[in-house]
């Protein structure tokens, strides 16, 4: 395995990406293409990210010295990557007024594949959901890499790039934004990594996996800028439609003071054409994770949401603690409690949520 | 700039990296600036002025739960769902607000499960909608997505509104005055046999009471002359609005023999019986050629003629008789291109006399699809006579055509296939 190592270190130095979760690219000062396939971040990790998530991330890694050269990097042969997430959990939520629900689910087998026909330069990508229920694919893609990988050019049924990728797709940024790991949409995405800067172009349906329904397009931009503490970016989108139009925009930021990863995002969204005329809506997220130990983390973090500008009273917030424990390689469990505050005449706006949840990332 | 000498911006001079990070290292730091964010950060909306979705009262406010879509549109819909099912980028392009949802769901076919209706009229338990919020769908996850499942008591009027066959909301009557948007066959068409089926659609959905034999009518003039006294008024085995769409009225002459004529709807927007909306506000009918109908005020009949000749050796009559109703729909569809059978367009006369016309065959290239002057020369007459060489007799799967309108075809390709 020292080739993976050698190709790990490589691939840290020469930069593109790494992440699992945004937090941890604020905290090792990488970009999302350090740790991931994606240079957007999220989905299948490359061997760096593997190393990272078996070797530095959890407190204590079995089987081996911490920092040795065994690890899991999905490499199964030259031209074939694999990875995976298994993820389930119990959760409970409390509305006021109605009966607690509370249930432990085994939430999803995510399987991930990528098919170097040419490698380092030519790769078809598979991202599917292979159970608890009928398998169906989220994203399926053909990457061209060129100039050392400083550009890329994508094509196919991807996630598109739009802000701070969270795990989390209830956040009110993820949600409201309608951009999140539930919406791939087809379509192109060109990319530029250039030492500290990234930038990710899509042009898709704007159908958010819906089939094509109109000439109109959806067009979205990132770009950002890493440096070793903090990073900012900023992101536009604009989907025509037949429906009516969307405008999105957002600037993000993160910033590393000691154990300390912040993380922070202002969306602004204006839609055209609802049932209601023209809306504009703001959600934004200030969240701190703070590393106690290592394989310990606890994020905290404050979202708010104003539905729509023009109406007074309508906004909620949503604010979280949460334990993230990685006790060794492959596992993570996280425990959390959320508490959600909005309009006291909607109880699903001001219910509370406890987790507990176990990831399995492979 | 080194990162170790960013400056930050203090009164006394530069706060470098490292005393900022320390300070904002510190735990009671950060959960000082945490608190503060919480303290000073927007707060939660009080809710005064508002329903239970958030929105303004006077936009509808509180209705109760109840089997109907109006109620859910407010109590599920807009409380739970439009926060992500709305506008531009609705997962799904499923876009639930008030003025989609009824389109949007009843009858359509899920994008996850394409088997499955998203709401399947009068089966709850086979609509994809109920096993989304049930948590039963056999993909992705239950919805609201990462919130509390709606309650089942509340599921059970969805159910019940399922049940009772989905039907949209009445709603209280619009103001404004009803019109007709489309109407088949078009006004002025000229058919090659009577059609069993006449239908209009409106803007919004008549009083079913104010449809029937006294308010709509099709008679046909005998002598092409309209009301001379000799006129025929057909006996429409029904006349009602569409169970599934109540803006449409069907008219049903599967009953009446055709005959070469010239026929004339009215519906009436004047008089004694007359068509109504819910509000109770008369059909707006005025017809001048033009749809939508009307002048803008309530009141006017709606008088629209059409003909049934049998087919003319003229393309806009076999546009009419065959290429519209039998070539174009789900094959012959455009856009034009290289490629069978879509990019042979038959979907107008203009797209089928450019696809025809002096343009060779893609099957037999040597062969020109419409020879003008030259039926025996004309691909076309070889498809659809079944001599061709290739390929299969056309219309594909279906009857062949009759032999008066091949025999139309056959003249109007001898006649210089015009335009």
């Amino acid at each position: 395995m020292k080739r993976a190592v050698l190709f790990a270190v490589i691939a840290l130095l020469l930069a593109p990406d790494a992440r699992s979760e945004p937090y941890l690219a604020v905290q090792k000062g990488m970009k999302c293409v350090a740790c991931h396939t994606s240079p957007s971040g999220g989905g299948k990790r490359n061997s760096y990210g593997n190393y990272f998530a078996q070797r530095e991330l959890p407190a204590r890694t079995l089987g081996a010295a911490t920092g040795g050269a065994n690890f899991w990097d999905g490499e199964l042969f030259k031209y074939l990557a694999i990875g995976g997430d298994i993820r389930g959990g119990w959760n409970r939520i409390e509305v006021p007024g109605q009966a607690t629900t509370s249930d432990t689910e085994w939430e999803e087998f995510i399987g991930y594949a990528e098919v170097k026909l040419i490698p380092n330069t030519l790769s078809v990508h598979l991202d599917a959901q292979l159970a608890p229920d009928d398998p169906f694919i989220r994203e399926q893609y053909l990457r061209l890499s060129l100039a050392d990988g400083r550009f890329y050019l994508k094509g196919g049924e991807f996630f598109l790039p739009f802000g701070l990728r969270l795990q989390d797709d209830s956040a009110f940024i993820r949600q409201v934004g309608g951009i999140n790991f539930n919406t791939p949409d087809t379509g192109w995405e060109l990319g530029w990594e250039q030492d500290r800067w990234s930038v990710q172009f899509a042009v898709s349906r704007g159908t958010a996996g819906g089939p094509e329904t109109d000439s109109g397009k959806q067009y979205s931009l990132v770009v950002s800028h890493v440096r070793d503490r903090w990073r900012v970016g900023g992101s536009v989108n604009f989907n025509d439609t037949a429906f009516g139009d969307r405008q999105m925009q957002n600037v993000f930021a993160g910033l590393r003071t000691g154990r300390v990863s912040w993380l922070g995002e202002l969306d602004f969204i204006i839609d055209e054409g609802t049932s209601t005329g023209r809306r504009e809506l703001w959600a934004g997220l200030l969240e701190a994770n703070v590393q106690l130990t290592r394989g310990h983390n606890i994020k905290i973090s404050y979202e708010h949401f104003d539905p729509d500008d023009d109406v007074a009273e309508d906004e909620q917030n949503r604010f979280s603690l949460l334990w993230e424990y990685f006790p060794i390689q492959f596992v993570q469990t996280r425990l959390g409690y959320r508490i959600y505050d909005g309009i006291p005449q909607n109880p699903a706006q001001n219910r509370d949520q406890y987790f507990a949840e176990l990831h399995l990332p492979f | 700039m080194h990162n170790n000498e960013l400056a930050w911006p203090h009164p006394a001079g530069a706060l470098k990296i490292e005393q900022f990070g320390k300070l904002c290292t510190s735990p009671r730091t950060v959960l000082a600036v945490l608190v503060a964010s919480f303290v000073t950060a927007c707060s939660a909306g009080s809710g005064d002025g508002l329903s239970v979705s958030g929105r303004p009262l006077g936009e509808g406010g509180n209705v109760p739960l109840a089997p109907t879509l109006g109620s859910i549109q407010a109590n599920v819909f807009d409380a739970a769902c439009v926060v992500c099912h709305s506008g531009a980028t609705a997962p799904l392009g499923l876009r639930l607000d008030k003025a989609n949802s009824f389109a949007n769901l009843v009858g359509v076919p899920s994008q996850q499960s394409g088997s499955t209706l998203r709401v399947n009229p009068g089966l709850p338990d086979q609509s994809y909608l109920i096993q989304k919020l049930e948590g039963t769908a056999g993909s992705g996850a239950q919805m609201p997505l990462g919130g509390p499942p709606i309650p089942a008591s509340t599921i059970a009027f969805v159910r019940q509104w399922i049940s009772d066959g989905a039907m949209p909301d009445p709603g209280p009557g619009p103001t404004t005055p009803p019109v007709v948007v489309a109407m088949t066959p078009d006004p002025d068409s000229v058919l090659a046999t009577l059609p069993s089926q006449v239908t209009v659609a409106f803007d919004q959905e008549p009083d079913a009471a104010t449809i029937n034999a006294s308010t709509v009518e099709i008679r046909r003039s005998v002598d092409a002359q309209f009301d001379n006294g000799d006129d025929e008024v057909l006996a429409a085995a029904s006349i009602q609005l569409s169970g599934a769409n109540p803006r449409l009225l069907l008219i049903d002459l599967s009953g009446v023999t055709p005959v070469e004529d010239r026929y004339r709807l009215t519906l009436l927007g004047n008089g004694a019986n007359l068509i109504l909306n819910l509000g109770g506000v008369a059909l707006d009918g005025e017809f001048s050629g033009t749809l939508p109908s009307g002048d803008g005020t309530a009141g006017g009949n709606f008088v629209a003629e059409f003909s049934v000749q049998g087919i003319q050796p003229t393309l806009a009559s076999i546009q009419d008789s065959v290429f519209t109703p039998t070539c174009a729909p789900g094959c012959h569809t455009g856009p034009p291109g290289p490629g069978l059978p879509s990019g042979m367009d038959l979907s107008s006369a203009a797209a089928s006399y450019a696809s025809l016309v002096g343009v060779a065959s893609v099957e037999q290239p040597s062969i020109l699809r419409v020879a003008p002057s030259d039926a025996n020369a004309s691909y076309l007459i070889h498809k659809i006579e079944g001599t061709a060489a290739v390929g299969g007799r056309m219309p594909l799967g279906g009857n062949p055509l009759p032999q008066e309108t091949i025999d139309a075809i056959r003249l109007w390709i001898d006649q210089g296939a015009d335009p």
